[in-house]
């Protein structure tokens, strides 16, 4: 097992070495400079290469590349160039919002998929499964940010009922915080409910038509057992799967609701550095995105494990 | 919204409909205590004027850092953390500076302090200060309280230029002591009246009345909250909520709804900047003096001022705005659009104009677009990312461009950086040798008459060969809650909340 996990942790950094060249070439090879964002009004020749020469964009791009590289290779991700701050810290400070949304988003869309799969399964054709296929084509189809919209304008500015963007730290106020992230956690996890809950529906019948449940039943156990310890159990190991591979996604899918709801998270951070040209902060994002598709990707192959004794990593 | 300067000046375009100047006597006697939410167009990048470029920096800078003048509202010169001071010998400035000033850490205001200031913002390599301070070699200390500028060459706007950033008097003990935070948390940095408490990046930025400020009596306010706010929308339901107290922008479109809410005062005056776009005479079509005339003669002013800008605001014609001293009202030739005149020019050519997303920005492309199409010009409109833009126009890979222009103090500012040969913002590449030397000539002069002849000069030079079409001059506007109290409008945009009290 522990082997196992280090073979899967050494086999990512080649991987991570062709994101790092990506992230690199599209940020450096997109027009802007962030010399003149910087400069603003105040923009002078003098003051364009003095900044050029202080980020070391004068160099050829294979060089600044390599200087990069060998920066974090050492762990050291740089500073940002708009504010100075590490790019560590600013990341860092925004975090544990964007978790937060990010986990509320995965609860909510676990609540809404799994009972209404397995119920869709169970009542396959009747009016329920119906209604909870048709939701569900309607919640990948909608995108997050028009969802985001409808529950800002309903929920929010009509009603009342939830604030309108913004965030509170849970620290300093726990229920303001709740009230603040439901909305955009909706918007955020409807889209992986609508999957989530297809995958739990198709899974579960199929689990359902396997012989080891009709000996079950034929014992005479009750359908509740049935049900949930020898079908839900099997059926999930395709939603672990999809569920592995969002919760790799909650920052790719933050960067469009946090902006809709203000959110003060990494996907915010990563939209307005791409608009400031913060290539060092555009960096560090794109690499923890890609990390955690690849962190997300071996906790998926582990719990497979804990789901299905068959499946051995020794 | 980076370049924020721009974008706002572009916003809130607007009129001298409002008072003009001068502190609001609403309210009665002033009262200590409160504080107010003010919203911010941005959120800042740095605390620390050594390395800012954005308006809405400047305006919390000018809230918690004194600078060596100020200006009242009618944009003229007055006493700061200098008191007095004697320019008859153009190359040597002699000040003599306020006494028992302290910053807010604690440490004393000298003139030590001052030469401290002036050497870190041209010698520091992280300085955006050296172009401002460009022709001042050295600060020579005489005693505690005198300070002479020693300067490479008479430079007739050094005392405006003081008034801004470059002018601002920083505790060093309090630089030091921040060291690579400094411009994330300048803690006890500034001698004015509110000092930093806290900034919560893409939340709150709070400042607290500094009580041992040296102006008897002020601040009033216990403390100010910034929020950044960077959609004007979002600023009036904030507004409206009472979320926040004061802004400075709202959408024009909702000015006369704000005017006739009695919760609210709405007040503008002229501002110090110009709107309008850039012609690349540097390349075709508009290598051809008469194509940029064409265009200049085509744009009805009046319709973008009634359209865009809702009527707040005035026409504009040239780079000067009617704020400044060497504001030229008799420079009206493309008054009113003129078709055939503009056809007789020259016509039947086209060209590209590139701006921005910004839905205000777009509204005035498609008008500008159906004007010009009345006198056979075609115009295509070519929107593109914010940074990308900033790059062609600042390159000159561009016919016509949408770039505002803050303005600032002294003509000079709204002059030489677009149009001398070698100024820093001459995107148009435009090169006219007289226009040269009277901008030159302009910036060394002492005499006031002689600089405003200089101004009416290059302004009707620069307007008649048309390397920028001017379209309306906006407005500095405040927008508060009928509960705030003692502003004063200044034509610089900047809010300066020392004498503002809440009832």
């Amino acid at each position: 097992m522990t082997t196992y996990v280090l073979r899967r942790l050494v086999l990512m950094v080649p991987v991570a070495f062709l994101v790092t060249i990506g992230v690199f070439m599209l940020i450096h090879l997109t027009p802007g400079d962030p010399a003149l964002i910087l400069l603003g009004e105040d923009r002078s020749p003098q003051a364009i290469a003095a900044i050029h020469q202080q980020l070391g964009l004068d160099k050829p791009l294979y060089v600044q590349y390599l200087i990069w590289l060998g920066h974090i290779v050492h762990g050291d991700f740089g500073r940002s160039i708009t504010t100075h701050q590490p790019v560590t810290t600013a990341i860092g400070e925004r975090l544990p919002a964007t978790l937060e949304l990010g986990a509320v988003a995965l609860i909510w869309s676990l609540l809404v998929a799994i009972p209404l799969g397995t119920i869709a399964a169970l009542r396959r054709g009747s009016l329920a499964d119906h209604l909870a296929t048709g939701l569900a084509v309607g919640g990948v189809s909608i995108p997050n940010f028009f969802i985001g919209i409808v529950l800002i304008f309903f929920l929010s500015v009509t009603l009342r009922l939830f604030p309108f963007g913004g965030y509170v730290p849970f620290n300093q106020d726990p229920f303001e915080n709740l009230r603040h992230v439901i909305l955009p956690a909706i918007a955020l996890g409807t889209a992986g409910a609508a999957i989530n809950m297809r995958f739990t529906r198709s899974s579960m019948i199929e689990v359902l038509n396997q012989d080891y449940i009709r000996t079950a039943r034929a014992k005479g156990a009750p359908w509740r057992r049935v049900v949930f310890i020898h079908a839900l159990k099997n059926a999930l190991i395709p939603v672990v799967t999809i569920v592995g591979l969002q919760i790799g996604g909650i920052i790719e899918g933050a960067v469009v609701t946090e902006t809709v709801f203000t959110w003060p998270g990494v996907g915010r951070l990563a939209v307005e550095s791409i608009f400031n040209r913060d290539y060092t902060v555009v960096q560090g994002i794109v690499l923890l995105a890609a990390f955690s598709y690849l962190i997300a990707n071996l906790l998926v192959d582990l719990v497979y494990g804990w789901l299905d004794p068959r499946i051995s990593y020794a | 919204m980076r370049w924020v300067a721009v974008a706002v000046a572009g916003l809130v375009l607007v009129a001298a409909c409002g008072p003009s100047g001068g502190t609001s006597q609403s309210g009665g006697t002033p009262k200590a205590g409160g504080t107010a939410t003010i919203a911010l167009e941005s959120e800042l990048r740095t605390l620390d004027p050594l390395d800012s470029s954005l308006l809405v920096e400047r305006e919390v800078f000018y809230n918690m850092y004194d600078s060596l003048f100020t200006i009242d509202p009618s944009l003229k010169i007055t006493p700061g953390l200098v008191k007095s001071w004697d320019v008859s010998d153009p190359l040597n400035l002699k000040f003599t500076l306020q006494s028992g000033v302290k910053y807010q850490d604690g440490t004393a205001f000298n003139a030590q302090s001052v030469k401290d200031n002036i050497q870190r913002y041209l010698t520091a390599s992280t300085s955006r200060r050296k172009s401002d301070l460009a022709s001042v070699s050295s600060v020579e200390v005489v005693d505690d309280t005198h300070v002479i500028f020693h300067l490479k060459k008479p430079d007739a706007t050094l005392l405006a230029t003081l008034v801004d950033r470059a002018g601002m008097m920083l505790s060093m003990a309090a630089v030091q002591k921040g060291g690579q935070n400094f411009s994330l948390a300048p803690v006890g940095a500034g001698s004015g009246p509110f000092e930093f408490v806290e900034w919560q990046r893409n939340d709150h930025l709070t400042l607290k009345k500094n009580p041992s400020y040296w102006k008897p009596g002020l601040p009033y306010l216990d403390g100010v909250t910034y929020r950044a706010i960077p959609d004007v929308n979002a600023i009036l339901a904030a507004l409206k909520t009472g979320d926040i107290d004061i802004a400075r922008t709202i959408a024009p479109k909702d000015v006369a709804g704000i005017k006739s809410d009695s919760s609210f005062i709405y007040r503008d005056t002229p501002a110090i900047g110009f709107n309008g776009f850039e012609l690349n005479t540097g390349a075709p079509p508009f290598s051809d003096p008469a194509k940029r005339q064409a265009v200049a003669l085509a744009i009805d002013r009046y319709e973008v001022l009634k359209n865009i800008n809702f009527n707040i605001g005035v026409v504009g014609y040239g780079p000067i705005p009617p704020s400044s001293w060497a504001f030229d009202s008799t420079e009206k030739i493309y008054d009113h659009a003129d078709a055939a005149k503009a056809k007789a020019t020259a016509t039947g050519f086209t060209f590209t104009y590139k701006t921005t997303s910004d839905p205000i920005n777009q509204q005035l492309a498609a008008l500008l677009q159906s004007e010009l199409a009345a006198a056979g010009i075609t115009m295509n409109i070519q929107t593109e990312e914010f940074a990308t833009y900033v790059q062609e126009c600042a390159n000159h890979q561009f016919q016509a461009c949408n770039v505002n222009w803050s303005g600032r103090l002294d003509p000079d500012g709204n002059t030489y950086a677009w149009w001398h040969t070698k100024g820093d913002f001459n995107d148009s590449l435009y090169s006219n040798a007289q226009v040269d030397a009277w901008l030159e000539d302009a910036r060394v002069s002492t005499d006031q008459n002689k600089r405003k002849q200089d101004y009416l000069n290059a302004q009707k030079q620069i307007v008649a060969d048309a390397p920028y079409v001017f379209t309306v001059f906006g407005v500095s506007a405040q927008i508060s809650s009928n509960k705030i109290h003692g502003f004063t409008l200044y034509p610089d945009l900047m809010i300066r909340m020392a004498a503002v009290w809440k009832g």
